[in-house]
């Protein structure tokens, strides 16, 4: 009895074991299946909570996909972005993904469809060929085949409180790089505001300011080798944008308890008036367009960042593109179905976001745009100058290279590295 | 004979489902984690076999430099760890002895005064990390006493990840202030289960209360104080939730790293499970061995004393 007892527990350690392993997926090319046309239930995870500016949209679309196919249930879920990206890859690890989720286009989709767990969306594509450029798909397109549908696209714009820029003497933007900087002297020397509005607590707030450096610094198409780990870190442009950044820091262009605020805090102090500039993403238009009742956009202007050296590069090389994807997990049932419907809703989510002012069109406009704000119509014609569009750092990178970039950028922020330590550093952990 | 085997394996049966239970939720991933630590993976592709090589990345030993990026900052995290288990004996510990010993004697108020002090205890550990990043903003109410009282010139930027002292002094004052009330309460069931015939008969001979607490009710509750100390030691070395909500960039320049939260960052955000598995691993040995160190200490007391 002893014996056979001191058997089982033995055989209970040694499953805990067995349980290390696991088999991968391969991916296969899908056979294309009819369409279903029976009743489904569809799952879908998204990052569009009730304080997200796109949250809106999502419902919109919903119920207007609902109502396009009555046979189509949807339950969907929304969590907060970060809790999500944990979410989201603990679900693709266990092969337990719902049916549509969002994701972030380049190296985080691809880490998913490395795994085989993700559906290839090239034939459900050729429907909607004419209202969805290719080039929008670029983000998502991994050996040569589609797996994401984008949504809308969003760029890092720098927005001005012109009461502000007025009281220190300014009726415009200042175009240069070197007029931006006499300008914030100016707010500071007669306003007593801070210039620049950043959350330095949030990581990916500096990212807003010192990769429209970089890229007015070196060019899109340098910066975006080096993302895309094509071009080395090792490059003098990229320190020079660190020291500028640090050097803003260091004459008091930023709040000075910037690193113990979040993004919305930064946010609604720029709206109170406590900041002249924010820089961040084109999805602030839609919040800013409502603050105040509809009254601050009026002291708003939208514009990019200025060039910082002409020779290497010029505007309308923005950092930005589609990133906000939705995707079909392979092991959806009537897959192809299931893709088809994400098609339409990435669509209708596209629509709706880019009418509230939220981000964007990466689909074709084919609806009245009477309703759009002023920021983000400027925006939009920004965006339609653009020469290049640069993906934002930590959503080119892929999971293990962005948090490492982030930890750097971290650093460069408060003080702790100079722009060779950035470069060598980077150089070092990444090339 | 027959009905000891029956009861044998009646008892066996009964233990089945907790042992089940144990082995699943307890053991069979402290087996995994050593498993996973000598593979490099990604938790999604094929694991590749690196045998110490996770060990030796961890630079437990020799604090890497600002600027060797992804390298985990295991230095900086045990360094901050033992300190907070140092603040944990040295302030926490003695509050908590002598709130529990005070309460102990049986004072009016007690039972509204244990539930007060325990209170912090049952607040969740976000809410509380959120009420002090107030308090320690550069507007709240820390530098408002501290330069209303002339103590400070100038508002200090107490969270702010360059401020890497002012920093962990932000988040230990929760740490320490959340639990004083849990170990009180332990060491209160202490001094309550002192009999009263050894205080009373103390108090005959002449003692005062301090020297009751100090020769009577402290000795016959050494047990408790162990307790007490391995929870609070084990406790420190695995924090995670104060630090991760009042400073999450703290964490990513390591001036806040505690060993959970590099842990976090490895698995969750960088994906390297091996790494992880293998920083899980080194807790988990520090944890043993501290509360292995303070059983022994404690039975040299007893062996002593």
């Amino acid at each position: 009895m002893k014996k056979f007892l001191a058997a089982v527990l033995a055989l209970v350690m040694v499953a805990s074991l067995c349980a290390c392993g696991g088999k991968n997926n391969t991916t296969a090319t899908p056979t294309p299946e009819p369409i279903y046309e029976g009743d489904m239930t569809v799952s879908m995870w998204c990052i569009a909570t009730e304080k997200d500016s796109n949250r809106a949209s999502y419902e919109k679309a919903i119920a207007d996909l609902k109502n396009m196919h009555k046979n189509l249930t949807l339950n969907w879920e929304a969590f907060e972005n970060q809790t999500y990206k944990d979410k989201i890859k603990t679900a693709v690890q266990g092969d337990s993904m719902p049916d549509i989720f969002f994701t972030w286009s380049c190296a985080f989709l691809g880490d998913f469809v490395k795994t085989g767990r993700v559906y290839c969306l090239d034939d459900a594509y050729k429907e909607f060929a004419n209202s969805l450029d290719e080039k929008m798909c670029r983000n998502t397109i991994y050996d040569g085949h589609k797996y994401g549908v984008p949504l809308t696209l969003n760029v890092v714009v720098l927005f001005a409180n012109m009461d502000i820029l007025k009281a220190a003497g300014w009726n415009d933007v200042p175009q240069t790089y070197d007029d931006l900087l006499k300008c914030c002297d100016d707010i500071k020397a007669k306003t007593g505001k801070i210039p620049f509005g950043c959350a330095g607590g949030e990581t990916w707030c500096v990212t807003e300011y010192l990769e429209p450096l970089m890229v007015k610094n070196m060019g899109g198409e340098k910066l975006d080798n080096v993302f895309q780990a094509k071009d080395t870190w090792g490059n003098d442009k990229i320190a020079d944008s660190v020291e500028k950044l640090q050097g803003m820091i260091d004459k008091g262009y930023f709040d000075p308890a910037a690193e113990t605020l979040s993004n919305g805090e930064v946010q609604q102090k720029f709206i109170a008036g406590d900041y002249a500039f924010y820089q961040n993403g084109s999805w602030n238009c839609a919040d800013f367009a409502a603050a105040k009742d509809g009254e601050f956009i009026k002291s708003v202007k939208v514009t990019e960042f200025p060039v910082v050296d002409s020779s290497a590069s010029k505007l309308g090389e923005l950092i930005g593109g589609p990133s906000d994807t939705l995707a079909v997990a392979a092991s959806a049932k009537h897959a192809s179905t299931v893709a088809k419907y994400t098609f339409e809703l990435g669509q209708l989510i596209c629509k709706y976001g880019y009418l509230a002012g939220s981000g964007l069109p990466a689909w074709k406009v084919d609806y009245p745009t009477d309703g759009i704000n002023e920021l983000t119509k400027k925006v939009s014609e920004i965006v339609n100058n653009a020469s290049y569009l640069v993906l934002f750092g930590d959503t080119a990178m892929s999971a293990d290279t962005k948090d490492i970039y982030l930890e750097a950028v971290a650093k460069v922020f408060s003080k702790q590295i100079t722009g060779a330590n950035f470069i060598a550093g980077l150089k070092s952990a990444l090339q | 004979m027959k009905s000891k085997k029956t009861d044998g394996l009646t008892v066996f049966l009964f233990l089945l489902p907790g042992l089940l239970l144990f082995v699943g939720i307890l053991i069979a991933p402290l087996f995994m984690s050593a498993y996973y630590s000598f593979y490099q993976w990604d938790g999604l592709g094929e694991k590749v076999y690196v045998g110490w090589g996770n060990y030796k990345t961890l630079s437990l030993f020799k604090k890497p430099d600002a600027f060797a990026f992804g390298v985990p900052a295991m230095h900086a995290a045990v360094k901050h760890v033992f300190i907070l288990a140092g603040l944990s004996l040295v302030l926490q510990l003695p509050l908590s002895l002598g709130l529990a010993l005070l309460l102990g004697r049986g004072i009016k108020g007690e039972r509204f005064f244990l539930s007060v002090f325990f209170l912090p205890v049952l607040i969740s550990t976000t809410v509380i990390g959120r009420l002090w990043q107030k308090i320690f903003a550069s507007e709240g109410l820390a530098n408002s006493i501290l330069t209303g009282l002339g103590i400070l010139k100038e508002p200090l930027n107490w969270l702010a990840e360059s401020e890497g002292n002012l920093l962990l002094v932000a988040i230990f004052i929760p740490m320490l202030w959340q639990y004083v009330g849990y170990h009180m309460l332990l060491m209160y069931a202490g001094v309550k289960s002192v009999p009263k015939e050894l205080r009373e008969a103390a108090k005959i001979d002449g003692a005062t209360n301090w020297q009751v607490d100090r020769y009577v009710v402290i000795p016959s509750m050494k047990q408790v104080l162990k307790v007490s100390v391995i929870f609070a030691v084990t406790g420190s070395l695995k924090s995670y939730d104060l630090v991760a909500v009042m400073a999450p960039q703290g964490i990513k320049t390591q001036a806040a790293a505690v060993p959970s939260t590099v842990l976090h960052d490895f698995l969750s955000n960088r994906m390297k499970y091996g790494i992880g598995s293998a920083i899980a691993m080194v807790l988990i040995v520090l944890c043993f061995f501290f509360a292995l160190l303070i059983n022994l200490l404690f039975r040299d007391r007893d062996a002593k004393g």
